[in-house]
């Protein structure tokens, strides 16, 4: 087990760099800060002093590498446009992000597992088909546009919650809503799935035989064997969410580290690009190892080779 | 030149008083705002975007700064003058203090300046400040500035724009770091708490040397999405917002609680023209381009109306605009002519640069232009880049022959305008030495008044050779509640100095 982790974490380090290797190559081949950063009016040569003034005009491959000399010292440069440090920048809009996401995943989930689970006991029936168009149509609404719906709806129309930003619970609901809804209807179709099996395994049968009520077959016997896939797409879609709440955080004005990281992409903010890159893909990682492990422990037939 | 500053000096103290007068009344009160974007830093020499400049100028002051009309007034400067063509003399107000009760002195504003020009700031503004040699005191409220060749444009330089004077003892004790956000300056706020993407709160700075603002408490929300701002004032969450896409004033004017200003911004769009490569060298193939883009049509069916037309690069209120040089009319039998003229009969091919992901749409606009072209026989293939991805291609001049652009003129001077746009650089290629020498003789001219009728000829000589294909600026948009009083100012500066509430 112990190796087995280690080799996981050694594979994360090697993902973790190739990811950074890759947006810092696509930030800079698609785009220069100098322009950005200098007012209007500023002429061909005084862009060339400043690209050279600040090193832009260095081999890429210079420049990722005094990048990257730095970094391993927990040092990703200051914020070309806030000319502040820019991991703690990134780390210091982490809980915004954590809240909105945790909340969407949690908020899928609460939602999912019931609906599944009514869905595939009365299959067929008009819950399941309620429950199917449901997910047909969360799965298919784009949540760019789902969002603006319900800035329009609720907070213009009807005045019920804040148009945008954080502060309180009420500022939450619309943003987590906005991405916890795909999610949500992949989820519901999953446990529908699922449970349609596990409802058709042998000792589900047994439990039938032996007089158990229908509910504690299902609650006790066959949900938690349905849930196990589950865990695994709730890890995987992990990254998805992340994807999803730049988008989102965007369209709310929501603090987090997809706004800024977006913002930072537009401007060509490298070092703030690298660190958000860096402590994403490390948080997509450390979670997709935490759910391998989760599902070796919640199902014990699984053992690691 | 003495009289013209010393009237300035007492329109701008009288101004003082006036607004002295009204304001004596202690701030109250507050407003929300909801902004498209907030300031990068507030530490002004390393600014970045207008979207920066346009607002942290409301904790600071600049040495000049332009009145409601955008015209040019005193500020901490009572008064400049240029002693000979490199250096300029500021007399500087004097009771003037920080908001941490610092001097304001001639002190203050050598280290400002200094600052500015060190390399060691890496100053993003050193384009526009690059042009000082030095900053000389010469006794506490006077101070020369040289400059290393004539620069007529230092006091607008100076001014709001890139002259916000710091306190040297408060930006050295709290460093570089320190200073992007715990500004001290002396202008009508102050800025008490800022976390960025949230929010950012200015209280009224009461012992302002103009007079105490009428607000007490300012709130400025930044709200990216255009649909969420719109509701944001919709619902009352905030007081004022900027800006709004056209598309949505007419609906927004029927709402009574809101009230709707729009003002023409100094962003100047045309056509950009590589005048070296044929066909383009061609005076009649550009003035067919001109006569062939429906303006008007673009600005009604894009802009709903809210723009202006423009016959050169001069914007609407430039010093010198002149509104006597009519612009080309939309005329494409005539355009076909001039092309058939050039030796042209049947077009040609070319290709046309657009970009998306900029302060402005530039995007819709091009691809309204090219359609146009194509009528007249002009078959240009539209290329569309994402803008940090173009400004590469400027850079080493592989812009395609014809690509559109903006250029805001910050300055509100046309020599600024378009000295930057016939540098011979970003793709940029008319050369005129006779237009130069036209610009020269304006730049050697302190004085505004004798220097705006100076540019009718420079616009006539623009229209006539038609280095670019003249468009249009388009309208700022601001919504406001019924419940506050805000005129937006034509230079796209945020001033919030005038702000109140009504009632």
């Amino acid at each position: 087990m112990r190796t087995y982790v280690a080799a996981r974490l050694a594979t994360a380090v090697l993902v973790v760099l190739g990811v950074s290797l890759v947006s810092f190559l696509l930030t800079f081949l698609s785009g220069d800060p100098a322009e950005i950063m200098l007012p209007p009016g500023a002429t061909a040569q005084q862009i060339a002093k400043f690209r050279a003034d600040w090193g832009f005009d260095d081999p890429l491959f210079v420049q990722y590498w005094r990048f990257l000399r730095r970094a391993v010292h927990g040092d990703f440069g200051n914020s070309l446009r806030h000319g502040q440090p820019s991991l703690p920048l990134i780390v210091a809009r982490l809980p915004a992000t954590l809240q909105l996401t945790v909340t969407a995943m949690l908020l899928a989930i609460v939602l999912a597992v019931p609906l599944g689970v009514l869905a595939a006991t009365r299959r067929g029936g008009p819950i399941d088909l309620c429950a199917m168009g449901v997910a047909l149509l969360g799965q298919s609404v784009p949540n760019f546009w789902l969002a603006i719906m319900m800035i329009l709806v609720f907070a213009v129309a009807w005045g019920l919650l804040p148009t945008s930003g954080r502060g309180g619970i009420a500022h939450v609901v619309m943003p987590a809503v906005a991405i916890a809804i795909n999610l949500m209807a992949l989820l519901t179709r999953l446990v529908r799935t699922t449970m349609i099996e596990v409802l058709a395994e042998d000792y589900v049968r047994t439990g039938r035989a032996k007089g158990l009520r229908e509910v504690m077959v299902t609650a006790r016997h066959a949900l938690p064997n349905a849930l196990i896939p589950l865990v695994t797409v709730i890890g995987l879609q992990f990254g998805f969410i992340l994807g999803g709440a730049v988008v989102i955080e965007t369209i709310f004005t929501w603090p987090g580290v997809g706004l800024f990281t977006i913002q930072a992409i537009l401007n060509r903010d490298y070092p703030v690009v690298q660190a958000s890159v860096f402590v994403l893909a490390t948080a997509v990682v450390l979670i997709n190892l935490t759910v391998d492990l989760l599902y070796v422990w919640l199902d014990p037939r699984i053992r690691v080779g | 030149m003495m009289r013209r500053v010393a009237i300035a000096a007492a329109v701008g103290l009288t101004i003082a008083w006036l607004a002295a007068g009204p304001a004596a009344a202690a701030p109250t009160g507050e407003v929300k705002i909801g902004l498209a974007a907030e300031p990068n830093t507030f530490d002004p020499h390393l600014t970045v975007g207008r979207n920066t400049q346009i607002f942290i100028v409301n904790v600071y002051d600049g040495l000049t700064a332009r009145d409601a009309e955008g015209h040019l007034v005193p500020a901490l400067a009572e008064s400049w003058k240029r002693l000979n063509p490199t250096t300029w003399q500021f007399t500087l107000r004097k009771g003037v203090k920080f908001h941490n009760g610092d001097d304001f002195n001639a002190e203050c504003v050598k280290f400002t300046l200094d600052r500015a020009i060190n390399p060691e700031t890496k100053a993003t503004v050193s384009s526009e400040l690059g042009t000082i040699a030095s900053t000389e005191v010469v006794d506490p409220y006077t101070v020369n500035v040289v400059t290393k060749a004539p620069d007529f444009l230092l006091p607008v330089r100076l001014g709001e724009l890139y002259g916000l004077m710091l306190s040297p003892k408060h930006t050295q004790s709290v460093g570089k770091e320190g200073i992007a956000t715990r500004p001290n300056g002396t202008g009508p706020f102050k800025l008490v708490a800022w976390t960025k993407n949230e929010q950012l709160v200015l209280e009224a700075n009461e012992s302002y040397w103009r007079g105490a603002p009428k607000v007490k408490k300012v709130t400025v929300r930044p709200i990216l999405e255009d649909a969420a701002r719109i509701a944001a004032l919709q619902t009352g969450e905030v007081d004022l917002i900027s800006p709004i896409p056209h598309v949505r004033i007419a609906e927004l004017k029927r709402n009574d609680k809101l009230v709707i200003k729009t003002i023409p911004a100094p962003r100047i769009f045309h056509v950009t023209i590589d005048v070296r490569k044929p066909p383009f060298d061609h005076v009649k193939v550009r003035q067919a381009l001109n006569h062939a883009v429906d303006v008007n049509a673009i600005l009604k069916s894009l802009y709903f109306g809210f723009g202006t037309r423009l016959a050169t690069v001069v914007d609407k209120g430039a010093l010198g605009y002149d509104p006597g040089v009519a612009p080309y009319p939309y005329d494409p039998k005539k355009a076909k002519q001039l092309l058939t003229d050039a030796g042209f009969p049947n077009g040609f091919e070319t290709e046309f640069d657009s970009f998306t992901g900029s302060i402005a749409d530039h995007a819709k606009p091009a691809e309204a232009i090219v359609g146009y072209l194509q009528k007249a026989g002009v078959k240009a293939k539209q290329n569309v880049f994402e803008f940090s991805a173009f400004g590469p291609r400027r850079v080493q001049n592989k812009t395609s022959p014809l690509f559109i652009y903006s250029i805001g003129d910050a300055y509100l001077e046309p020599s600024w305008v378009i000295r930057w746009m016939t540098q011979g650089g970003l793709g940029m290629h008319y050369k005129n030495p006779k237009l130069d020498e036209m610009l020269t003789r304006i730049e050697a001219t302190d004085d505004p008044k004798k220097r705006a009728p100076l540019y009718t000829d420079v616009q006539k000589l623009l229209r006539d050779e038609a280095p670019f294909i003249f468009l249009f600026q388009a309208d700022s948009v601001f919504g406001m509640s019924n419940r506050i009083d805000y005129t937006p100012r034509p230079d796209e500066t945020q001033w919030l100095y005038p702000l109140g509430l009504k009632g």
